[in-house]
C-alpha cells in the first residue's frame, strides 16, 4: 500500500462516516419506536423518503430555499408518521408481534408505489445546503453538505434526548416504554403517547429523508429498500432502543461500507456489512449500547 | 290495455332500432394490441412512455381509417397495456394471460431480464413438434440487451443495436478527437443492460485505439460514489464512459464535480439520453455524448413526439420504438391478411410471425429500419449531447 492508497482509504472512511449520519438519523427513528412500543416499523425509511418527496412536490414550480424545503419535509414526515401509526398500529392487535410487522411491510410497499405512481419513478433533483463547500484538511477533503448533515444529526439527537429527559411528554414516553400498565394506571394515555412518538419520529424521518436527498443531490424510489435495510442494521448494531447507539452505529456502518467498497469492491461490500450484522446478532445481540431491561 | 299496447310499441321500437344498429356495429371491428412492460416500480416511466406511444400511434392509424383485415373489413386499433413490474415471473404470467385471449401478438417488455426469461418459454424453432413452447409472437420495444431475439423464432425486436451505435461512436471519436488516448469506465454492475453495454463500450474503445485505464463499479441503488470517483481521479483519463441509468449517472457526475474530475469527454448509456438525466443533473451532465435512435429531427419524429406527449408520455428511443411497432403491426396485418376473428387466432398468430420474420425493411421515425435474419432491427441513429439543459443533435452518421 502506497501513500496515495493510505490517503484514499482515510478519505473513503471519512466520506462514509459523514454520509453515515443519514443512516444514523434513520436508525434513531427505528430505535425510538422500538424503545417505546417494542415494535419494528419497517415503513419508516419509505415514509422518510416519502416526506422528502412531498416537500419537493409541494414546492414544485417554486424555487424555494433549501431550509424551507427541509422544514416542510420535517412537517410532512410528522404527518406521515401519524398516519403510519393510525394505519399500521392503532387498530392492529399489538399482542401479536407479526401483525404490526406485516402491516408495516405492506405500508412500506404502499408508500413506495405511491411515490412511483406520483413521479413515474423518475429521479428528482433535491436541493442541498453547502453542497459547493469543500473543507480541505491537508490531503483530505470534507464535504460541506455532509458536515451540515452531521451537525444536524447531532442536533436532532440532543433535542430528542432533551425531549425525552426534560419534558412531561418525554417522561410519559419513558413511562409507557418501561411500564405501560403502570403508566396507564397513572392516567397516561398510551394511545396518545404512542401516536406522538410516531409523529416525533416522523419529523426526524422527514429530516433524514431530506438530508439523504440533499447528500445524494437526488431522490429516487430506489432509495426506500436499501435505506430500510441500513436503518435496521444500524438499529441492531447500535442496540435496539438506544439513541446514542443508533448515532454511533450509523457512522460506523457508513465508514465500514466505504472501507469495504475500497478494499473489496462493490460486489462484496454489502456482504461484509451483513456479516457484521450477524456477528452482532450472535455475539452481542443487545448491540453496542443495549439499554437496561425495565419493561415487565 | 293501453299500457300493454304502449309496452308492445316500445319493444318493437327497440327491436327496430337494434336491427338498424346491428349491421353498423358488426362492421365496426376492432383489433386489440396488447402491450406489456413495467408500469410500477422504479422503471415505471418506461411503461408509461411505451403505453402512451402505442396509444398515440393507434390513434393516428385510426384517424387515417384504421387497419384493413383479411376479409376486407376495416378495423380500429385499441391498445391495452399490462404491468409486468420488470419481473421475469410476472412477465411470463402476463404473456400467458395475453396468449389465452384472442390476441395474435404482444408488444413488450421493458426490461431485458424479463425478455430473456420470457423468450425462453416460447417455441424455439417454428414447426418443431417436440417443442411445446408457447407459439405466440412477441415484439420488444424497450429491452435492449444485445441478441435477445435469437432465443426464439417467435421473438422479434425493434430496438437499436447498441453494438452498432457504440462502434460508430468510437470510430467517429477517433476521427474527431485523435488527441484523446485513455478511457475510464463507470458501470452499474447489477443491471443487465448497463453491464452488457459497458462490455460493448469497452471493446469498441479498445478497437479504436483507446487505452482502458480502469473501471469503477456501483449498484443501481447506490447513494455514495466517492470511492469510485476517487479511483477515476487517480486514473486521470481523457474520456469517462458511464454505463448507468439516470439516478446513478447523476450521482456519479455530481461526485465527479465535487472531486474536480473533469475528463475531456463524457460518454453515456443510451437509456440516459432522457429527460430524467436532465431533471436530475443537467449542469453536471453538460456535454455528455450519447448515441440514440430517436430525436425529433424529422417531421414524422416531431409529430410522434407531440402525439406521445398528448397521451402523457415522453418520446425517447424506447417509446419511439413502440410507436413504430404499431405501424409495423398494421402493415403485417394487411400484408398477411390477418382476419382477427376468434376462430382464426392460431392461424393469425402464425401469419403474424411469418409476416414479421419476412420483413426486410420497415419505416422508422428517423428513416428506414433494416431487419436482420435473427429478427433484430438495424435502426438509424445519431449522437446527442446535453447542452444548456436539453438534448441536442451533435452528429448524424451516414446510415
Amino acid at each position: 500500500m502506497d501513500f496515495l492508497d493510505f490517503i484514499d482509504i482515510v478519505q473513503s472512511i471519512a466520506d462514509g462516516v459523514l454520509f453515515g449520519t443519514t443512516y444514523a438519523l434513520l436508525g434513531i427513528g427505528f430505535t425510538l419506536i422500538f424503545g417505546v412500543m417494542h415494535k419494528l416499523n419497517l415503513s419508516y425509511a419509505a415514509a422518510s423518503i416519502g416526506a422528502a418527496y412531498a416537500s419537493l412536490l409541494i414546492f414544485a414550480g417554486i424555487k424555494a430555499p433549501p431550509p424551507l424545503v427541509f422544514l416542510l419535509a420535517a412537517v410532512c414526515g410528522g404527518f406521515i408518521g401519524g398516519m403510519v401509526y393510525v394505519i399500521a398500529f392503532r387498530f392492529i392487535p399489538l399482542a401479536n408481534p407479526l401483525a404490526t410487522l406485516m402491516s408495516t411491510v405492506g405500508l412500506l410497499l404502499l408508500i413506495d408505489e405511491i411515490i412511483v405512481h406520483t413521479t413515474s419513478g423518475v429521479p428528482l433533483a433535491y436541493p442541498a445546503l453547502f453542497s459547493d463547500v469543500i473543507v480541505r484538511a491537508g490531503p483530505f477533503n470534507l464535504r460541506g453538505d455532509l458536515m451540515f448533515v452531521f451537525v444536524l444529526g447531532c442536533l436532532c439527537m440532543v433535542l430528542l434526548l432533551l425531549l425525552l429527559y426534560r419534558t412531561k411528554l418525554g417522561l410519559a414516553t419513558r413511562a409507557v416504554s418501561q411500564q405501560p400498565i403502570a403508566a396507564e394506571l397513572c392516567g397516561i394515555s398510551i394511545t396518545r403517547v404512542n401516536g406522538l412518538t410516531f409523529v416525533i419520529t416522523g419529523v426526524i424521518g422527514g429530516i433524514a429523508g431530506a438530508m439523504t436527498g440533499a447528500a445524494i443531490g437526488m431522490l429516487s424510489p430506489l432509495l426506500s429498500l436499501p435505506l430500510t435495510v441500513k436503518g435496521l442494521i444500524v438499529t441492531v448494531i447500535g442496540g435496539l432502543g438506544s439513541i446514542p447507539g443508533a448515532i454511533i452505529a450509523g457512522l460506523l456502518v457508513g465508514g465500514l461500507e466505504n472501507l469495504f467498497q475500497f478494499a473489496r469492491g462493490v460486489s462484496e461490500r454489502d456482504l461484509y456489512i451483513m456479516i457484521l450484522l450477524f456477528v452482532f446478532l450472535v455475539f452481542r445481540p443487545g448491540g453496542l449500547f443495549a439499554p437496561s431491561a425495565g419493561r415487565d | 290495455m293501453l299500457k300493454e299496447i304502449t309496452a308492445l310499441a316500445a319493444s318493437l321500437a327497440v327491436m327496430a332500432a337494434s336491427s338498424i344498429v346491428a349491421p353498423a356495429s358488426a362492421q365496426e371491428r376492432t383489433v386489440k394490441i396488447t402491450g406489456f412492460g413495467a408500469k410500477s416500480g422504479v422503471v415505471r416511466v418506461f411503461g408509461v412512455n411505451s403505453e402512451a406511444a402505442l396509444k398515440a400511434a393507434a390513434e393516428q392509424i385510426n384517424k387515417a381509417g384504421g387497419v384493413t383485415l383479411g376479409d376486407g373489413a376495416k378495423a380500429k386499433l385499441t391498445i391495452e397495456f399490462l404491468d409486468d413490474r420488470c419481473n421475469a415471473e410476472e412477465g411470463i404470467s402476463v404473456v400467458r394471460r395475453i396468449a389465452s385471449t384472442d390476441a395474435f401478438v404482444a408488444v413488450g417488455p421493458t426490461c431485458s431480464n424479463v425478455a430473456e426469461s420470457l423468450f425462453g418459454i416460447l417455441q424455439k424453432k417454428v414447426g418443431d413438434a417436440t417443442d411445446t413452447g408457447l407459439q405466440f409472437p412477441i415484439i420488444a420495444d424497450v429491452a435492449a440487451k444485445g441478441g435477445l431475439a435469437k432465443i426464439s423464432e417467435w421473438s422479434f425486436r425493434n430496438v437499436p443495436s447498441e453494438f452498432e451505435m457504440y462502434k460508430s461512436l468510437f470510430a467517429w471519436l477517433k476521427t474527431q478527437h485523435p488527441d484523446l488516448k485513455t478511457i475510464y469506465g463507470g458501470v452499474e454492475k447489477d443491471f443487465a443492460h448497463s453491464n452488457a453495454t459497458f462490455g460493448v463500450m469497452k471493446a469498441q474503445a479498445e478497437a479504436n485505439g483507446l487505452k482502458v485505464v480502469g473501471q469503477s463499479e456501483w449498484l443501481l441503488a447506490d447513494t455514495t460514489f466517492s470511492t469510485q470517483v476517487r479511483e477515476m481521479k487517480r486514473a486521470n483519463p481523457d474520456i469517462v464512459a458511464i454505463s448507468a441509468h439516470p439516478f446513478t449517472t447523476c450521482g456519479a457526475l455530481k461526485e465527479m464535480e465535487r472531486q474536480g474530475v473533469k475528463p475531456k469527454l463524457l460518454i453515456g448509456l443510451t437509456s440516459s439520453s432522457s429527460i430524467e438525466t436532465l431533471q436530475g443533473c443537467a449542469k453536471q451532465a453538460e456535454g455528455i455524448i450519447i448515441p440514440t435512435s430517436f430525436a425529433p429531427v424529422t417531421p414524422e419524429a416531431k409529430n410522434a413526439a407531440e402525439q406521445v406527449a398528448k397521451f402523457g408520455g415522453s418520446a425517447d428511443l424506447h417509446s419511439a420504438a413502440a410507436y413504430e411497432i404499431v405501424y409495423i403491426l398494421k402493415d403485417v396485418i394487411e400484408s398477411q391478411k390477418i382476419m382477427a376473428k376468434p376462430d382464426t387466432v392460431a392461424a393469425d398468430r402464425v401469419k403474424m410471425r411469418q409476416g414479421l420474420a419476412a420483413l426486410k425493411e420497415t419505416k422508422g421515425l428517423l428513416g428506414k429500419v433494416g431487419r436482420t435474419s435473427d429478427r433484430e432491427a438495424i435502426k438509424p441513429f445519431l449522437y446527442v449531447h446535453a447542452k444548456g439543459g436539453s438534448w441536442q443533435v451533435l452528429f448524424k452518421p451516414a446510415s
